[in-house]
């Protein structure tokens, strides 16, 4: 068991608000991820979790019991550190058992779960080693392993794969996500990666000064953004935001002198609200080469000066200006080796998916 | 090119000669007391002062050892030394399990004000023991510890504090906090961490700290001058009075000898755990 509850929390550091009332409910067994920019407050709130943070006001319920002034030894919670923080003088198997043995655990039950945390982690070789004397990804195991020998209510994870190689990391992910569906434990994983808070989550808590923007599932927060700042953090490449004049239910767009009308879903309440100007918010992937078998009202054809490509492998990224702003298109690999010869493309614009900003406060205008 | 490496090979050579000449002036003083008191009293009358001795002759060490007078007695340095060792074993390890307790806290365990602390004990290491002479006086008796052991130990210790915690402190604050953090998760208490995480991480700067302290108490000649009674003066206090008590002629030999006797333990001290010495003060700084 593990579902955690916070409410209304805030913490100050002297005159710095750095949590601004967080509330969050986080089930039993599920993986959530905090993300954001650096200084969001994101490690704040989970040293807060983890109890090593006084917290200025509000509580943290785990297991509906309040434990917000208990010890993080009293709150049955193993965090895995950024460093890993590996105990350099003890062995591999030491450290796994230190957190046991603190707790007066029975020897032959020490003994026991330092095989199996090791088995399941596949570091029984590693066992009698130090810590130096390990790779990086051995010692991510490790600090692992550490986390699991004491069976806790909630597992912490702060930015545990940021000091390994990409390829690595990949890997550790996959690793650390069939963990999950393994043990089923409550998982709070803290990153500014927004392609691992995608990949791992079960639901993102999108963090920006002290306050969670979004709540939601990957899907919610990667197609239906709660505001701007939510929509340009999720995704890579970024969202395109194009600042379009408004005329009648459609936007308008400007490409090399030439105007063309995009239709967009709910241009109707648009007209209606009266709104002159909005923040086009649409993905790459949705302005690509003309696609033939996509057709529709949603679907148009606009001519884009290509400036530079980004060959990506899969696709191509392909940079150019509409309305005055930078905007990327992911073609297929042909197209954009045709975009680059050219330098002046049609690209097929699919509205379906747009999402529109208010111009000068950010927040969503359609949802 | 060629030029280069001759004008290098000729600096190389200077600083070489250089070095050779410091120690030379470093060493010369030691040669002259070791071929001394091996010599007897009528050889160093007539002889070359940095001459060898004709024959080894050892009874000036066997007599600054036991039966030299300091003053009115005449036991040699023998009871002096064991004074010496007396108050030094207890203020070594006194103050540098405390140096190392406040380093922990000052470096991992940062409350309101520990900056404060830390800066006020810092300067500790400035002040001049002349100045407290007379505050430690009255303290030592009013704490009926004047002209003790116990009390020489508590003067060095005290003394002592300001510099171990400096050095513990400097070393535990490379040390990352997410161990500290770590252990706290892992159900480690204050004390649990200091034992189980920091104590095992410290050999270099104990040996730093082992060597400081021991050769400062040594070598101490103020304070064990000032506050030790007739029967608990340290060795340095008693080679002063071995050398400026003189029946008939002066015994340059016995007096050498003597010396090099006092002196011979931060000797061991630094053969012994010397190369940890540079390691851990260099420790904090390049963290590897």
């Amino acid at each position: 068991m593990g579902s955690i509850k916070i409410q209304q929390l805030t913490k100050s550091f002297g005159d710095i608000e750095v949590l601004k009332g967080i509330d969050l409910d986080i089930k039993d067994g599920e993986f959530l991820i905090l993300v954001g920019p650096s200084g969001c407050g994101k490690s704040t709130l989970m040293n807060s979790i983890a109890g090593l943070e006084d917290v200025s006001s509000g509580d943290i319920l785990i297991d509906g019991n309040n434990v917000t002034d208990l010890s993080p030894k009293e709150r049955d919670i193993a965090m895995v550190f950024q460093s890993y923080a590996l105990y350099p003088t003890m062995t591999v198997s030491r450290n796994i058992s230190f957190g046991l043995e603190m707790r007066k655990v029975p020897k032959a039950e020490i003994e026991k779960t330092v095989a199996d945390v090791s088995q399941l982690l596949q570091i029984e070789h590693l066992l009698d080693r130090k810590p130096s004397a390990l790779s990086g990804g051995q010692r991510q195991r490790v600090a692992m392993g550490r986390a699991l020998a004491r069976n806790p209510r909630v597992f912490l994870f702060d930015e545990p794969l940021s000091n390994l190689d990409a390829k690595l990391r990949v890997e550790m992910r996959t690793e650390i996500k069939k963990l999950h569906k393994r043990l089923g434990t409550t998982i709070v994983y803290v990153t500014h990666d927004q392609v691992e808070a995608m990949t791992l989550a079960d639901r993102i808590a999108v963090m920006k000064d002290g306050q969670v923007q979004q709540l939601g599932t990957p899907y919610e927060i990667y197609n239906n953004p709660s505001n701007r700042f939510v929509a340009d953090f999720m995704g890579s490449p970024p969202m395109n935001f194009i600042e379009c004049v408004v005329l009648d239910d459609k936007l308008v767009i400007e490409s090399q002198g030439e105007k063309f009308e995009l239709h967009v879903p709910n241009g109707k309440s648009l007209q209606q609200a009266g709104v002159d100007t909005v923040i086009l918010g649409i993905r790459p992937e949705m302005i690509t080469e003309p696609k033939p078998h996509v057709a529709g009202a949603l679907v148009h054809s606009i001519p884009m000066q290509v400036d530079v490509t980004e060959p990506m492998g899969p696709d191509t990224i392909a940079f150019g200006q509409w309305n005055g702003t930078e905007i990327q298109a992911r073609l297929s690999p042909e197209a954009g080796v045709d975009a680059q010869e050219k330098g002046r493309i049609k690209v097929q614009v699919d509205t379906s998916k747009v999402v529109l900003f208010d111009a000068f406060s950010g927040a969503r205008l359609d949802a | 090119m060629s030029a280069s490496t001759t004008s290098h090979r000729l600096y190389k050579a200077l600083f070489i000669t250089l070095l050779l000449g410091f120690a030379l002036v470093y060493l010369g003083p030691l040669y002259v007391m070791l071929t001394t008191s091996f010599k007897g009293i009528e050889e160093i009358r007539n002889g070359n002062i940095l001459a060898l001795p004709d024959t080894l002759d050892t009874s000036a060490w066997s007599k600054a050892w036991t039966s030299a007078c300091t003053g009115g007695d005449c036991y040699g340095l023998a009871p002096y030394f064991w004074n010496s060792i007396r108050i030094v074993l207890p203020a070594v390890f006194i103050s540098t399990v405390i140096g190392a307790l406040n380093g922990y806290v000052l470096s991992q365990w940062r409350f309101k004000g520990s900056n404060f602390i830390f800066g006020a004990l810092l300067f500790g290491c400035f002040i001049p023991f002349q100045v407290i002479l007379l505050p430690m006086a009255m303290l030592l008796a009013w704490l009926g510890l004047a002209n003790t052991v116990s009390g020489l130990v508590l003067v060095h210790v005290i003394y002592g504090v300001a510099f171990t915690t400096l050095f513990f402190r400097n070393y535990y604050v490379g040390i990352p906090s997410e161990l500290v953090r770590a252990a706290r998760l892992d159900g480690a208490g204050f004390f649990a961490t200091f034992r189980h995480v920091f104590l095992p991480l410290s050999t270099p700067i104990i040996v730093v700290s082992i060597i400081w302290q021991f050769t400062q108490i040594w070598n101490d000649f103020l304070f064990g001058v000032v506050y030790s009674g007739p029967g608990t003066q340290p060795i340095t206090v008693a080679l002063n009075n071995l050398v400026n008590t003189t029946m008939g002629g002066k015994e340059y030999n016995v007096d050498m000898a003597a010396a090099v006797i006092a002196a011979l333990p931060t000797l061991v001290v630094y053969l012994v755990a010397g190369k940890y010495f540079v390691r851990g003060l260099t420790a904090g700084a390049v963290k590897g």
